[in-house]
């Protein structure tokens, strides 16, 4: 059974093949500069790397290459395109519509079109691939997993915003959150490294990438996110600010003389640890500058470690304690100076670090010491192996649907 | 029909902006202008309005470089070969615009859409004389292009629903507003603004107000966000006596009449903003030096 995965974006997408139920990647590939006449596909599988250059106008036609290539006899992962089973799509934003992966239909793309004003950048292009994907390979079912879908859980006390009601039901304003399905990812294997069920654990799961979101997962569910109606809120991330009061927005486009684009883009381009320290919103150059002594890349670090430790509290204190801490993504996985520096004044929850885990140690594990009480682990996040898994469920019929009675939250 | 690479004619203030403009959301620019002069000019012209906008967080460096990278300069027409839309930004002379619309015909494809950027000439008269006309429809953007919304979508006597349904999807590529307009003088933006840029300027010039009131009065009384002296800046003083002018003759309406003040600021040289000098002083990137607030 083989599952195509497919993550699209404006001008580009990604795509990753699995066979199912072995879990094993056939191939995983890029198209970039979708619309260009120069748009670039690049592929790996297990045994070649290959990349072509040619015109490439629509999503449509991206995808007709890309199962082209994957039947091609010189890639040679299959035989022929009958052989995908089902198609698994990332989609950005649910609404309150989704908790739960789901097969696509039209009612299900109207939802999805519903969703356009909540995440105008992502949506629009989730849907263009479904749409070409349908027009590729009409017969094949398809799925859609939610970034959102995995928050659907937070009651609604932890959802809302503090702000007229009435935003809420006429424009559904209220916490989404994001980075669900990698969450989700991480939460399913804590069992296998701290040898307990989840049911009866209190996890709070830090997805530290470019974009940055913290988690607090109770009895396996989420229960609240930093992340809010849009991926702005929450953390300090890379070039984007997280949390700030409101306030700021009028009085600096005031001072400034800032048009709502030009503050949009301060906020969602220029800050965060690029803002701050001015020279990078990557993490590994703000490690290395402020190793050398520069200032303001210290400040940057301390800030956005600062950050990730108040939500850790923050989470801790909303679920009355905390017994697993994962880290994931891009810098959660492979930074352990950055988790050092979060871990070492959490000691009062009885963290304690095992130094050599946490700096040689590879790939999923846990890096406090058997006494530590707060159980902390890394675990490399896999997406598109969710989404994997989901369409391959929902299309087997083996739909694993966790039982999503209201659940009243109290700790 | 799909649009991924727009022409446009003139390099002018209005002609960079446009380019940037539509360079910003991924097409292809092929803009053009006469001789090499202008187009050092425009080089440098799209430069500091990108750097001005990157010290206002707009945009990101990479973003910078993405949008210089799809806009192309030149001074042979042949170049517009491959644009599916070419939009001409030339100076608003009815004789000019003509000769401009025929040099386009000559190069383009059969299906390519020719707009005309115009604020108040008729659409139909300049495309009377090329052999197309259907082809021919006014898309009046306003200035500056990356910050107004509205695009005027004019139709003259000959203009075919396709074309039209051509430039509403530029439009709508470009996250722009359009309105409906048939052809008449000045259609609805520029006759309703500059009987009101004429009106301030003759509250100014009578010594009933001083420019600053005049223009707070319409920030804070009805919400504009600039008055209409510093729009008038913006524009240019000699594009608003001309606009009025046209106007004033095709209407025979003495409410269009230009008024003296007016006139006088333009054969000073006070053109607005791109002299440093109009109801305002200005710095070279365009800033106001005084009564800002």
């Amino acid at each position: 059974m083989k599952i195509l995965v497919l993550n699209c974006g404006s001008s580009s997408l990604k795509y990753q093949l699995f066979a199912m139920p072995e879990e094993a990647v056939l191939i995983k590939g890029t198209v970039e500069k979708i619309g260009s006449d120069d748009a670039i596909h690049a592929y790996k599988t297990d045994g070649q790397k290959g990349e072509t250059v040619s015109e490439i106008l629509d999503h449509r036609e991206a995808i007709r290459q890309v199962v082209a290539a994957l039947t091609s006899p010189e890639v040679g992962v299959l035989k022929e395109a009958a052989e995908i089973t089902a198609v698994g799509h990332r989609v950005v934003h649910g609404g309150e519509r989704f908790s739960l992966s789901t097969l696509i239909n039209g009612e299900v793309k109207q939802a999805i079109r519903d969703t356009f004003d909540l995440a105008p950048l992502h949506n629009p292009a989730n849907l263009l691939g479904i749409e070409a994907m349908e027009e590729v390979l009409p017969a094949v079912p398809q799925v859609a997993v939610f970034d959102t879908a995995f928050h659907q859980t937070m009651p609604m006390e932890h959802f809302l915003y503090p702000i007229p009601y009435v935003l809420y039901q006429r424009h559904k304003v209220r916490r989404y959150g994001f980075h669900g399905t990698s969450h989700r990812y991480v939460t399913s294997r804590v069992p296998a490294l701290v040898g307990r069920d989840v049911t009866g654990l209190k996890v709070i799961s830090c997805h530290i990438g470019n974009g940055a979101s913290v988690a607090a997962i109770w009895r396996g569910r989420s229960i609240d996110t930093s992340m809010g109606m849009t991926p702005l809120e929450g953390l300090m991330m890379g070039t984007r600010s997280g949390d700030i009061d409101p306030s700021i927005h009028e009085y600096v486009m005031e001072k400034e003389g800032l048009t709502f684009d030009e503050l949009n883009s301060m906020l969602n381009k220029h800050s965060g640890l690029y803002g701050v320290s001015g020279i990078t919103g990557d993490m590994r150059q703000i490690v290395e500058e402020r190793s050398k002594g520069n200032t303001r890349a210290g400040v940057a670090f301390s800030m956005y470690t600062y950050r990730i430790r108040k939500y850790i509290g923050a989470y801790a204190a909303a679920m009355n304690g905390v017994d697993v801490i994962l880290f994931t993504a891009g810098v959660g996985e492979n930074s352990p100076l950055l988790r050092r520096s979060v871990l070492e004044r959490l000691t009062y929850l009885g963290i304690e670090v095992d130094d050599r885990a946490n700096e040689e140690g590879k790939g999923e594990r846990l890096i406090t010491t058997p006494n530590s009480k707060v159980a902390v682990c890394v675990i490399p996040t896999n997406e598109e192996l969710m989404i994997a898994r989901d369409t391959n469920s929902l299309v087997t019929g083996l739909s694993t649907t966790p039982d999503r009675d209201s659940i009243s939250f109290d700790t | 029909m799909n649009i991924n690479s727009v022409g446009i004619v003139g390099a002018g203030t209005m002609g960079i902006g446009l380019a940037e403009m539509i360079a910003e959301k991924g097409l292809d620019v092929v803009l053009i202008d006469k001789s090499e002069t202008e187009l050092n000019a425009a080089r440098v012209g799209l430069e500091l309005s990108l750097d001005r906008r990157l010290t206002k967080w707009g945009i990101t460096e990479a973003e910078k470089k993405g949008i210089l990278s799809r806009i192309r300069l030149a001074s042979d027409l042949t170049h517009l070969a491959e644009c599916s839309l070419v939009v001409e930004s030339v100076w608003e002379v009815l004789e000019d615009k003509i000769q401009v619309l025929q040099q386009i015909e000559a190069v383009v494809g059969a299906e390519t859409v020719i707009a005309s950027n115009t604020s108040t000439l008729s659409i139909t008269e300049i495309a009377a004389q090329i052999k197309h006309p259907e082809r021919v429809i006014g898309l009046h953007f306003h200035y500056p292009p990356l910050q107004r919304d509205v695009v005027e979508l004019v139709r003259g006597l000959h203009t075919s629903e396709q074309t039209v349904d051509d430039a509403m999807a530029l439009v709508r590529e470009l996250d722009k507003t359009a309105v409906r307009v048939f052809e008449s003088p000045g259609y609805i933006t520029s006759r309703l603004m500059m009987p009101l840029i004429n009106e301030a300027t003759l509250i100014l010039a009578e010594g009933v107000a001083t420019s600053e009131d005049i223009d707070l009065a319409m920030k804070a009384g009805y919400g504009f966000s600039h008055g209409p002296l510093e729009l008038a800046d913006r524009f240019g003083l000699d594009s608003c006596l001309d606009i009025l002018e046209s106007l004033f003759h095709d209407t025979a309406d003495p409410k269009y009449r230009p008024a003296a003040y007016l006139r006088k600021l333009v054969r000073a040289g006070h053109l607005g903003i791109k002299s440093k000098i109009g109801f305002y002083r200005y710095d070279e990137s365009g800033e106001r030096l005084e009564g800002r607030r």
